[in-house]
């Protein structure tokens, strides 16, 4: 291929890829009179205002950024907690079971879970737990741990067995193989695969919806759906998009720091899955 | 013995999230359970699925979705393979493209689908800003169906095919190079070259986007609940906003759980065809 043709190309596709990101950062920057005068125009009408106007809402925006993150984070240990004991425990299996549990895994790691959402929530309301923030940890963890184990399960299936058995000859426990000598080797299979679950929970939707009402407790997907709903017919959008890029730039610094992580769970779970 | 406990508390959330739900759904179907019975559970038997087989909304729906999910998954599939060409090409910043070019992919849907809705907004979105610099007419995307449908599978291209492109570059980089040059020595262009080494090799891995993308995009929930909130006149609406719809809006529980099985059994059917394809295309490779 032509390097000019190809240059074009990478344009084009980074235009596509980063246009509607870049366009809201844009809105966000003007004011009402500007964005109603002329779209796309450069001239005046430069504000930080529609900032202002959403960080100091009721909640702050800041305040679904930080509910998501800890949702984020607590599922992605638990799932972990849960994941690693089973992956490993699956690895060391041959047979019927392994095919069993992994068929049944894949299944429902690409299951649409949105049809869950209203046994869920029964279960929720049943238990006391809807308006907890930190109960939302318990459908993530559930709903990621099919793609956890599978990707675990493969990392696990890739160690030499000679480095386990050699560990047990020394006379070291399950717990000690595991925390010693097996995890330290696992490091970017751990790291991705918890990328991925932290990436879910943060995104996460249907569920966040509907066990959460109260407001200062909302994780960023329902906020934003919550704010898109508040005010249909404001125009012009400048709130809005302040909001979308607020909640844009932690995922793109994540991206930015952990793209390889990220990109070699995604690949793998699909392909070893 | 010991890898059973080791899995058992894993296994037993999985029952509870995945298995649970469905044997509720599975007994919720068979009541009714909505305002007018006070909320109360009431046992009607099959009463649910007959009106699920006459819900005429429920079918169109089902049309909807499919309609969306077949249009969408094979533009992501093609557009998806071009960039995976286009980043499998050794250049410089390729790296720092690929982390770029997966930005839609990890956003969450909800933020998005906000942003896309300004975009397609009448008259002061930007689309409809150009058209207005050409001395054009505004279009109304949102508030006519068939533009509306087009702007959910444009929204969900956008968001969706990082992940494919992605994928389709895993394979592609398990293809070797060597393939390539002999094809050429023996004068097949590179055009034929995609036809005859490249997908055939990538097959594998087009199953699996196949089988994870149509599997989410039949489910599909968060970007038309917030793009279209399935308007105008539930031209977007799929299954899974018609089924929150009956739970959250209408707060007919047992309709709402015999709309997700009723969906749930579609699925099933539709994967079922698609490993039969898979076999009867293996046979014949």
């Amino acid at each position: 291929m032509r390097v000019s043709t190809r240059a074009g190309l990478v344009a084009l596709l980074l235009l596509w890829s980063l246009g509607p990101m870049l366009w809201q950062l844009y809105t966000s920057l003007r004011t009402p009179e500007a964005l109603l005068a002329s779209a796309g125009g450069l001239g005046g009408g430069w504000t930080l205002a529609n900032y202002g106007a959403v960080l100091s809402g009721d909640p702050p925006f800041w305040r679904y950024l930080l509910n998501s993150t800890v949702v984020g984070a607590l599922s992605t240990l638990l799932t972990l907690a849960l994941a690693i004991p089973c992956a490993y425990a699956l690895s060391r299996r041959g047979g019927l079971l392994r095919l069993l549990v992994g068929g049944g895994l894949l299944a429902a790691a690409v299951f649409p879970y949105v049809l869950l959402f209203l046994a869920l929530l029964q279960v929720a309301r049943q238990l006391g737990l809807a308006n907890n923030l930190l109960a939302l940890c318990l459908p993530y963890a559930g709903l990621q741990l099919p793609l956890a184990v599978l990707l675990l399960q493969a990392a696990f299936a890739e160690l030499p067995p000679e480095l386990e058995e050699s560990a047990l000859l020394e006379g070291f426990s399950l717990w000690q193989r595991l925390r010693w000598i097996l995890l330290p080797l696992m490091g970017p299979a751990v790291v991705s695969t918890g990328l991925l679950v932290f990436l879910f929970s943060w995104n996460e939707f249907p569920i966040a919806l509907t066990w959460i009402s109260r407001s200062e407790l909302l994780t960023l997907a329902p906020a934003m759906a919550r704010i898109a709903g508040s005010s249909v017919y404001t125009v012009p959008y400048g709130a809005f998009a302040a909001a979308t890029v607020l909640g844009s730039v932690p995922l793109l610094a994540l991206l930015l720091l952990f793209q390889r992580q990220i990109v070699a769970g995604l690949t793998q779970g699909a392909i070893k899955g | 013995m010991s890898g059973l406990l080791l899995m058992a508390p894993a296994l037993l959330l999985l029952l509870a999230v995945f298995v649970w739900p469905l044997l509720d759904y599975a007994w919720l179907s068979l009541q009714a359970q909505s305002v007018f019975t006070g909320l109360e559970q009431v046992p009607v038997g099959t009463l649910n699925w007959q009106r699920l087989l006459a819900d005429g909304r429920f079918w169109q729906d089902a049309w909807q979705t499919l309609r969306f999910a077949v249009v969408s998954v094979a533009l992501e599939l093609v557009a998806g393979l071009a960039i995976a060409l286009l980043l499998h090409q050794r250049w410089r910043g390729r790296g720092v493209a690929r982390s770029l070019a997966l930005l839609p992919w990890a956003l969450p849907t909800t933020v998005m689908a906000l942003g896309w809705r300004w975009i397609f907004n009448d008259p002061y979105g930007p689309i409809n800003g150009l058209l207005q610099l050409l001395g054009l007419a505004t279009v109304p995307f949102l508030a006519a169906p068939e533009l509306a449908w087009l702007a959910t599978v444009v929204a969900d291209v956008w968001k969706t095919t990082p992940f494919v492109a992605l994928l389709l570059l895993a394979g592609l980089q398990m293809i070797p190079h060597d393939l390539y040059e002999a094809f050429a020595l023996e004068g097949g262009t590179p055009w034929q070259g995609l036809w005859r080494i490249t997908v055939p090799l990538l097959r594998p891995y087009i199953f699996i986007v196949l089988l994870f993308r149509l599997a989410q995009a039949l489910g599909v929930f968060d970007l038309i609940a917030v793009l279209t909130g399935g308007g105008p006149a539930s031209s977007t609406e799929s299954l899974a906003v018609y089924a929150y719809l009956n739970a959250m809006r209408f707060l007919d529980f047992g309709y709402s759980a015999t709309v997700m099985l009723g969906m749930f059994l579609l699925l099933l059917a539709g994967a079922a065809a698609l490993l039969l394809w898979r076999r009867h295309t293996e046979v014949r490779a």
